[in-house]
């Protein structure tokens, strides 16, 4: 496993991949704290960095899939899947290196992104406590997601695709929450419920409040765990498939 | 050792792999030919524990690959028939990678990869990234790959292609060379590399094995006839007369002018080819025919190999056909299995003198 992992580091740091990537996530950062800046007006000089991950958020969504879309339909087009699964490795093995190394270059955004506490705290004052808890629900929101973008680059060999479908679901995924307050949803209550349990954005949001709540763990990580174990049948099935 | 028994693959209703059985014994190179889709590719998969099998067992040095996966896999180096490499990488980075996958500890990693490098002269190319590389050197890489960790096992999945005659003839030599201590299975479609390497060959053709032997018996079993060439000078009726008439000719298949005053003759011979050819020359020489070259061609695997395929698909469609009519009267379906390896593994020595007698008359 640790081979694995070490390898899809050096996927992402020995190329200019990783460093791209994270310089798209630090310019879209900059973008939404400068305007939230802008909008300061004399009677309140404050802004919440709450909002500006709820923001960040949505442009994220576009770059997880960019980041997973190569994990397994690189390996598939370059037939190395063959060395993976005649190696003394088991596929559960094979999946956990690739989530973790995703998670790495993950984290390492993330800690682009605290660039941006620091240089406020140096020029005023960050509620600390509020701003952890943002980070502890945006890195399982993040995690969930990459997971998902994992499983949709499982589907096919074609990164392209992978990278498209998974914006879209993606998209999809952020949007229930939205769509379960429609008016037309709100007709079949039962069907809200369903769909807002399903709905990732406003577990996040008690997060970024600064609630840790158990129930949003447990959700997340369970997410995580579906995802990873969906992932893991979908190459064990096409093995059982291949014709 | 490795046992291969009963092993079946199917695609959906498609049968790809038939019921197919044989051992590789310890230092022993197999070779395992068969025409392009015969199922040699979907044969090496499942014995490398990439695809599984739909019934039919592998066991590797007593392990069953089924049922413990990893630990057979480490007995276990494979060269698929397209190199698994990533582009991306540079050769050292690769093959220190694919040291870590083999659980090569860490501390002999480096010292491992040198090795593998060596043996395959990939050591000036170490720094270079793979999508760099030459076709051949590629396929070198992916070699260097399969004996990390050296295990005792190697399946490789036409080795040499795509290389140039000169690492062709490298590549052979490490196959010889591995032979010491290693098991090798080894596909190809190029026979004289078979017979320069191998000590047994496995043919198969559509899933069915057709052959399991040495390839000295292989040759020998094949008792069609044996071809002289004869070219002479001067008096060619006379010569033909005489040939035609000499015990053991079968037939003169051709005469060929060749410049103003030579001909060539191509003889098909019965029985033992020397004696036929000592009479040969002495009754041209009494006939004061100048004899300026003779020489026999012997069957080699290729025409074997030939004759096997093309043959026994006669053979075997009536034992489809037999099969298929046992599975549909209610026949209990273990049967099946048990009665066609007996078959398959008698059928080619029997069917070539059948074959052979029958291209006779």
């Amino acid at each position: 496993m640790l081979s694995i992992y070490k390898k899809e580091l050096q996927s992402f740091f020995f190329t200019p991949f990783a460093y791209a990537i994270t310089a798209l996530f630090m310019f879209l950062f900059t973008y939404i704290f400068n305007v939230a800046i802008g909008d300061l007006t004399q009677s309140t000089l404050s802004f919440s960095f709450t909002e500006i991950f709820y923001d960040v958020t949505f442009y994220f969504i576009f770059l997880v899939p960019i980041m997973t879309m190569r994990t397994f339909a690189d390996e598939r087009k370059f037939g190395t899947e063959i060395l993976l699964m005649t190696s003394p490795v088991s596929v559960l093995q094979i999946v956990l290196g690739k989530f973790l190394a995703n998670i790495t270059v993950f984290l390492f955004m993330l800690a682009g992104s605290a660039l941006f506490p620091i240089v406020t705290a140096i020029h005023g004052e960050v509620i600390v406590g509020q701003l952890i808890c943002a980070y502890i629900g945006f890195f399982l929101w993040g995690a969930m997601f990459i997971a998902l973008g994992m499983l949709i680059s499982s589907f096919t060999e074609n990164s392209i695709i992978a990278a498209i479908v998974g914006e879209i679901v993606m998209f999809a995924f952020m949007f229930i929450d939205d769509f379960s307050q429609t008016g037309f949803i709100s007709q079949f209550p039962l069907l809200q419920d369903i769909l807002y349990a399903f709905a990732a954005q406003p577990k996040f949001s008690y997060f970024s409040q600064g609630f840790i709540r158990l129930s949003d763990i447990v959700f997340f990580i369970s997410a995580i765990i579906v995802f990873l174990a969906w992932n893991y049948i979908v190459i064990e099935k096409r093995r059982w498939n291949r014709g | 050792m490795v046992t291969i028994e009963k092993l079946t693959k199917f695609y959906g209703s498609n049968r790809a792999v038939n019921n197919i059985s044989f051992t590789i014994n310890d230092n022993e190179v197999l070779g395992f030919l068969g025409p392009n889709g015969a199922g040699k590719s979907t044969t090496m998969n499942m014995i490398a524990g990439y695809l599984p099998m739909s019934a039919g067992a592998v066991t590797i040095n007593g392990i069953d690959i089924s049922k413990e996966p990893v630990k057979a896999k480490k007995n276990i180096g494979y060269l698929p028939e397209i190199p698994p490499v990533y582009p991306d990488m540079r050769v050292r980075e690769y093959l220190s990678f694919c040291a870590g996958l083999k659980r090569v500890p860490i501390a002999q990693r480096s010292k491992e990869v040198h090795r593998v490098e060596e043996l395959l002269r990939i050591t000036d190319v170490r720094s270079k990234l793979i999508k760099n590389l030459s076709k051949g050197y590629k396929q070198r890489v992916g070699f260097a790959q399969a004996l990390l960790g050296d295990p005792k096992f190697l399946i490789l999945d036409e080795p040499t292609v795509g290389l140039d005659p000169n690492q062709v003839l490298e590549v052979r030599q490490i196959i010889t060379d591995l032979k010491k201590d290693h098991s090798v299975i080894f596909s190809s479609h190029i026979l004289s590399e078979v017979s320069a390497v191998c000590d047994r060959v496995v043919i198969i053709n559509k899933g069915d094995i057709k052959a399991i032997d040495t390839i000295e018996n292989l040759e020998r079993s094949f008792d069609g006839s044996i071809i002289l060439h004869i070219k002479i000078k001067g008096d060619r009726t006379g010569a033909n007369s005489i040939i035609g008439l000499t015990d053991g000719v079968k037939e003169i298949s051709s005469i060929e002018a060749e410049g103003s005053d030579f001909y060539s003759f191509t003889v098909a011979v019965e029985g033992d080819a020397d004696a036929v050819r000592s009479t040969l020359m002495a009754e041209l020489l009494k006939n004061n025919i100048q004899i300026v070259e003779i020489f026999s061609e012997k069957p080699d695997l290729e025409s074997v190999f030939v004759k096997l395929i093309n043959q026994t698909s006669k053979k075997s469609t009536a034992e489809d056909l037999l099969a298929e009519l046992t599975e549909n009267s209610g026949e209990p379906a273990p049967e099946l299995p048990e009665n066609a390896p007996e078959t398959t593994d008698d059928a080619p020595p029997e069917g070539d003198s059948d074959g052979g007698k029958e291209s006779a008359e």
